[in-house]
């Protein structure tokens, strides 16, 4: 029983980092149908800028600054440069683009910083708290996480369902016709959701940094987990991005704990499989069946 | 006010509309009628900007709006409602209309949003409501409400009646004509349902293939029996 509620714990904080990687991936499909893979590359490009800024500066807050204003850009660049041109042409191309875009992060990342794992080292300590004469799987830092998530979603709710520009992105989403017979000018709200989700990645980024090690290629297995959540979440929630986003970091916590760490990806993988077979529309979401 | 010279739009190889004029003046409605496929709700789109005519032109208050686009085109004042009830059921009732003319002032939407809600009372009562709980009726509504919201000196109807009630339907039509004359608002209405449209309209025009093939006053098109047979099939 000790050991579920650690493994339970151990769960948390990288469940709500994987909450927020959906996320970022449900406000891009939201805004432009397109399933962005580079996503988490574009991530850790910004964590690696996060973290030269870091090495320059010693200051962590500028280091998170840095990692912000560059998620929000390169959202924006890649939207711009890769997505909207290819995009003309048809949408499955523009979901292959973005692997494009993976493939050329990455690759400049390792040409910039090396292809070596490299230490982000985390703003508070992230030694489990003692309570009780024991240790528990449970950091300051991870409480940190858990706040800061919060915060941000909270945050984005608000932007969502309370302000013009939020209802403006969602009526985009749900109806480009209908909203730009309103008068919404529907193409910059798509350029806005490229912008907020290279934001909202860039935060997980950072989060997830000093939980693991920085390389060119450290967030891929990531990828796997947030696109599960989100799809299972349907795609087009964002409360379902969010409550798959924490329900899959606490079972790959449960498995990686009780069998092994390598397993997690391949769990990830067969709860798509499970999901895509029985009810592939998702969970959260109101539309009739995508089919398979 | 509005006025379409010569406008001709094709989809690649079909000729929708051909060399289309008419003009749409203030107060009054203006009805467009003639049987599915005779190029209405294409002339609808391309004056909301959904649609780019090959040839010809489109004038708002003196001003050449030819080819801009739908967002422009509602700012200038000229809104669609187009076919099919078009709301957004993820929305709710009271976000649908907010969703008009957001570049409007905080006081000017208000007013509109007052107005609204006064002319389709039901749609107050349900504000907070999914627009998915609405009825095709009230959801028609819904859609001439935040074309409204837009503050239109035009307002495009595209065929208002299709799958509602025959009592509905007039209640609406009979609604839009009374705005137009308290108004001074601009109606171009498109109807396969001639006989109800030609009853709140002061022009008819009889649309054939894409080209003009009658207009007068529609109490006129209204009693030809010779038209009614030929291009409207009844």
């Amino acid at each position: 029983m000790t050991n579920f509620i650690d493994y339970f714990l151990g769960g948390i904080s990288s469940g709500v980092i994987i909450a927020l990687m959906a996320l970022a991936l449900v406000l891009v499909w939201r805004s432009t149908r397109v399933v962005n893979f580079a996503q988490l590359a574009q991530a850790m490009f910004t964590t690696f800028i996060a973290l030269t800024v870091r090495d320059l500066t010693g200051s962590w807050l500028l280091a998170l600054a840095a990692a912000l204003a560059s998620g929000l850009v390169l959202g924006v660049i890649v939207h711009f440069l890769v997505i909207r041109p290819v995009k003309r042409m048809d949408t499955s191309g523009a979901i292959i683009a973005t692997f494009g875009v993976l493939i050329a992060l990455e690759a400049f990342a390792g040409m910039i910083w090396g292809g070596d794992g490299k230490a982000f080292p985390p703003p508070i300590r992230n030694t489990g708290f003692e309570i009780g004469g024991r240790v528990w799987p449970f950091s300051p830092y991870d409480l940190l996480v858990v706040v800061t998530v919060i915060i941000l979603v909270l945050a984005l709710t608000i932007v969502f369902t309370r302000t013009s520009v939020g209802l403006a992105m969602r009526a985009s989403a749900f109806n480009p016709e209908v909203a730009r017979l309103s008068g919404v000018r529907v193409s910059r709200m798509l350029v806005l959701g490229w912008a907020i989700a290279g934001f909202v990645g860039a935060v997980a980024g950072v989060l997830v940094a000093p939980l693991t090690t920085l390389s060119p290629t450290a967030f891929d297995v990531f990828l796997v987990f947030a696109f599960t959540a989100a799809v299972i979440g349907g795609l087009d929630s964002l409360v379902g991005a969010v409550a798959f986003g924490i329900g899959t970091g606490l079972v790959i916590s449960l498995v990686s704990g009780y069998t092994d760490s390598s397993n997690a990806p391949v769990v990830a993988l067969v709860l798509l499989v499970v999901n895509l077979l029985f009810k592939p529309e998702g969970v959260f979401t109101h539309h009739k069946a995508r089919t398979v | 006010m509005l006025t379409i010279e010569d406008l001709s739009v094709s989809y690649g190889a079909v000729q929708a509309l051909k060399g289309v004029s008419l003009e749409v003046p203030p107060g009054r409605v203006t009805a467009v009628i003639g049987a599915n496929g005779a190029g209405k709700s294409t002339l609808m789109r391309t004056l909301a900007g959904l649609e780019k005519p090959q040839s010809g032109r489109v004038t708002f208050n003196d001003e050449d709006i030819t080819g801009r686009k739908p967002e422009d085109v509602v700012r200038l004042g000229i809104a669609l409602v187009p076919e099919g009830r078009s709301t957004i059921p993820d929305l709710t009732v009271e976000e649908n209309l907010k969703l008009g003319g957001m570049w409007r002032t905080h006081a000017q939407r208000n007013t509109s949003l007052t107005r609204a809600y006064t002319l389709f009372p039901v749609l107050g009562e349900r504000r907070s409501l999914g627009a998915d709980t609405l009825s095709g009726g009230e959801r028609q509504q819904l859609a001439i409400g935040r074309a409204l919201m837009t503050g239109p000196q035009v307002l495009l109807l595209d065929e208002p009646s299709l799958g509602l009630a025959p009592l509905i339907v007039t209640q609406i039509l009979e609604l839009v004509g009374t705005m137009a004359k308290d108004s001074g608002l601009a109606v171009l209405l498109v109807e396969q349902n001639a006989t109800t449209a030609l009853r709140v309209a002061k022009t008819g025009i009889v649309l054939n293939l894409g080209e003009i093939v009658k207009s007068g006053p529609a109490q006129e098109i209204a009693q030809d029996e010779e038209l009614r047979h030929a291009y409207l099939g009844y």
